[in-house]
């Protein structure tokens, strides 16, 4: 490794801090290429751009960026080993705060978050964190997987985590490395909840999701596949073997948009055509089982996260052309803004400030059209956000042969409906304390099963919140 | 991994499976189902229960050899596994003491229908079964549909049947109801047989529910794929049903035109003949 940059790089003299201004990019796959494959978009960086990317950070005394991490990553610690080229180091200090690397380095929103306090954010430039923290967690696993931290002794305390998405694995991982017997229930066929079904494969590698759930089995955890609780074990069942509950069940269940015509076939929800695409890998048919009908010309209402994932979908597909439909503007939509420029990059269209309102048959019940009409922007609302409101006489009809709704999901009631004395909001939440407890003795909860739908990362956060409670709840039991 | 106990050849295109799977035997009710994927790169497909044995920890289901998947199910043998099984989802079937109730099965119905038909004898209701099928040797579970019933009715049709074979019997039964009368009709069939009773009985009085098997991809309420417009709103087949109050459903020609969506793919085999409804 040279080290020609380390003049304009952050170099120390009389008191005075240079800094480097040049933001490495991440190297990206062409547009015009990855239209046509499911491979990861940004392709990494390499040894060298994190090395010299590492070295921007100039260590400040007061870590803002760590305020900014819903895990509290110590973030200049892990960036100071690779500044001394301690890859391994760095590694070991990533792996204390957080046992999902590889996934939070893609899928966190760092440019609200950690990136957001640090302080070259001030000219406009902060140090890519998020990025950094990909590449370690890929150099770990292309060393042959991460090492094993000393695991602490056997507690004899047994905990059951209920779903095995970002806020399970998190709190399985917390709880296995204190010394607790911890099992994992899920209850489709493969562990990762939202990271295997709705986020895809161009965004965050299956092969990354499973590598660190092994990780987490590793730890001594135990999975259980295609059990579900709340039929297969009730809560109270569950409870007369485990000393504590986690209910990390998420938010699954799609919102309609409630419209004439939208149970025509070729109307999905997100969710429907992510699983199918994701989780089943429709997009390898027949070689995986599971198909996907899908037309030429793809509607995909929504302006979040999901939205962009399902318009890029589409595209993969062989859509020919793929519109998102929004009823806000462009200041308004929740999507990240990398997400949407990626979609753009991409050719899909977006149309703001449109809703639909009816969807069209071709006479045998396929979607053939959708009719929309203009909005325009009113008083903010609940959500601080202005509100839509319908421009009178604007209908016209957008011509599209596939719809999917991705408006947002509400939470599973699979669960809260048959623990009668587990209190929920009137959106379906589990109620919590600021410990991620739940009104149900030895039951806590976290990620969108208590907040009704946010970021991996927020779920990881409450999930860190609640191990703590957890354990210190299981070591005072003998006392 | 799941283990096939037992295969058993009803007709030349209905077949039986046995499986072990003791955490599904123990809770399973009338009306439930499970969800299987044969192996790693499988499709996740829906089956009514039509048995269990919770000492034994197995679980029978009866499907029809329709599409890639059940066709490859078809060669299933004792001691082979399936990579997953998970169940039993959905809301158990409704039983009570209703009084004279009449069910209708065609299809896997013949098998599925059996809990339901038993629970409801145990309960101390009268049992009229109709059975439907396209031709004599497309019956099958005659005895035990007999065994649960106090009166059992057969309607065999020609090339496809067609609805009206089964609804013969049944509209007898409607025009009789001043000597006979008729407290619930509950069906387990073909989803335009299911279809027509509804819109016999609509006006009548008579509480009719009907149990759907719509396509599905995670059968836990996650995708949607299995929603139909019912009175009440949106509901999804897998977690508020699968039965329903037929009178409360809603566009039945969506939710035909639904079942088939993948009929090419995965439902139909090739020379499948739609004979008004493809899933007669």
């Amino acid at each position: 490794m040279t080290n020609e940059k380390t003049a304009e790089t952050q170099v120390k003299e009389k008191g005075k801090i240079k800094i480097d201004l040049h933001r490495m990019e991440m190297p990206k796959q062409a547009p015009c290429e990855r239209k046509h494959n499911f491979d990861e978009v940004a392709t990494g960086y390499t040894l060298e751009m994190a090395l010299q990317e590492s070295r921007r950070c100039i260590q400040c005394k007061k870590r803002n960026c760590v305020e900014g991490c819903p895990v509290n990553i110590q973030i200049p610690d892990f960036i100071s080993r690779m500044q001394k080229n301690d890859l391994a180091g760095a590694a070991r200090v990533l792996k204390k705060y957080t046992s999902l690397p590889g996934i939070c380095g893609r899928v966190c929103p760092q440019e609200s978050q950690c990136e957001s306090k640090c302080t070259l954010n001030k000219k406009g430039v902060p140090v890519a964190i998020g990025r950094l923290e990909r590449f370690l967690a890929d150099w770990e696993r292309s060393q042959g997987g991460a090492a094993i931290p000393d695991l602490t002794p056997s507690t004899g305390k047994k905990v059951a985590v209920v779903g095995s998405g970002p806020s399970g694995l998190t709190v399985a991982a917390d709880l296995a490395l204190l010394g607790h017997q911890v099992d994992m229930f899920e209850a489709l066929h493969v562990a990762g909840g939202v990271l295997m079904y709705g986020i895809p494969e161009f965004r965050l590698p299956k092969a990354i999701v499973q590598g660190e759930v092994e990780y987490v089995k590793k730890l001594g955890v135990n999975l259980k596949l295609d059990y579900v609780i709340g039929i297969n074990a009730s809560m109270d069942e569950l409870l007369e073997s485990y000393d504590a509950i986690f209910l990390g069940t998420g938010a699954g269940l799609p919102w309609f948009l409630d419209i004439p015509g939208e149970n025509f076939n070729n109307v999905y929800s997100a969710n429907e055509f992510l699983t199918r695409c994701n989780l089943m890998k429709a997009y390898r048919y027949p070689e995986y089982a599971t198909p996907i009908k899908m037309g030429r010309r793809v509607a995909v209402v929504g302006g979040g996260n999901v939205a962009m994932d399902s318009a890029r979908c589409a595209v993969r597909l062989g859509a020919e052309k793929v519109m998102v439909i929004y009823r806000r503007s462009r200041a308004e939509m929740p999507a990240r803004l990398e997400e949407v420029e990626n979609a753009e990059e991409e050719g899909v269209e977006f149309h703001f400030l449109v809703a639909p309102s009816a969807m069209i048959g071709d006479g045998r019940k396929n979607v053939c059209g959708m009719e929309c009409i203009r909005m325009e922007l009113g008083e903010p609302d609940a959500s601080g956000r202005r509100r839509p409101v319908p421009v009178k006489g604007s209908e016209y009809v957008v011509e599209t042969d596939t719809v999917v709704v991705s408006l947002g999901t509400s939470p599973n009631p699979l669960i809260a409906s048959t623990t009668p004395d587990l209190q929920v909001s009137k959106k379906g939440t589990i109620v919590v304390d600021e410990n991620g407890k739940s009104s149900k003795a030895r039951v806590w909860a976290g990620g969108d099963i208590i907040s009704g739908g946010a970021t991996v990362i927020s779920a990881m956060g409450e999930a860190r919140i609640a191990a703590t409670a957890i354990h210190k709840y299981l070591v005072n039991i003998d006392q | 991994m799941f283990e096939v106990v037992d295969h058993e050849k009803l007709t030349h295109k209905v077949h039986r499976l046995r499986i072990s799977a003791p955490h599904v035997a123990r809770k399973a009710q009338p009306g439930q189902f499970v969800i299987l994927i044969l192996d790693e790169k499988g499709e996740r497909v829906p089956f009514t229960i039509s048995d269990w044995d919770r000492q034994a920890g197995t679980v029978d289901f009866v499907f029809l050899e329709v599409g890639r998947t059940t066709e490859r199910m078809a060669r299933l043998q004792k001691g082979d596994t399936l990579a997953h099984f998970v169940g039993p989802l959905g809301k158990p079937a409704e039983i009570d003491k209703f009084g004279h109730v009449v069910c209708v099965v065609s299809g896997y119905g013949l098998a599925g229908m059996v809990p339901i038909i038993k629970r409801l004898k145990e309960k101390g209701n009268r049992i009229t079964t109709i059975m439907q099928a396209a031709d004599n040797e497309s019956l099958y579970n005659q005895e035990a549909l007999k065994q649960f019933s106090d009166h059992l009715l057969i309607g065999v049709g020609g090339a496809g049947g067609g609805p009206a074979t089964a609804l013969k019997p049944l509209e007898d039964m409607l025009k009789n109801l001043d000597h006979e009368p008729m407290d619930r009709i509950t069906a387990m069939a073909s989803i335009c047989l299911m279809r027509f009773i509804a819109e016999a009985t609509r006006n009548m009085g008579i509480k009719t529910t009907v149990h759907m098997a719509p396509v599905m991809v995670d059968g836990t309420g996650m995708c949607g794929a299995c929603r139909l417009a019912h009175a009440d709103g949106t509901q999804f087949a897998c977690v508020h049903g699968p039965e329903f109050d037929a009178h409360k459903i809603k566009a039945w020609d969506t939710l035909m035109a639904r079942r088939c969506t993948y009929a090419d793919d995965s439902i139909m085999q090739p020379g499948f003949k739609c004979d008004n409804c493809s899933q007669w």
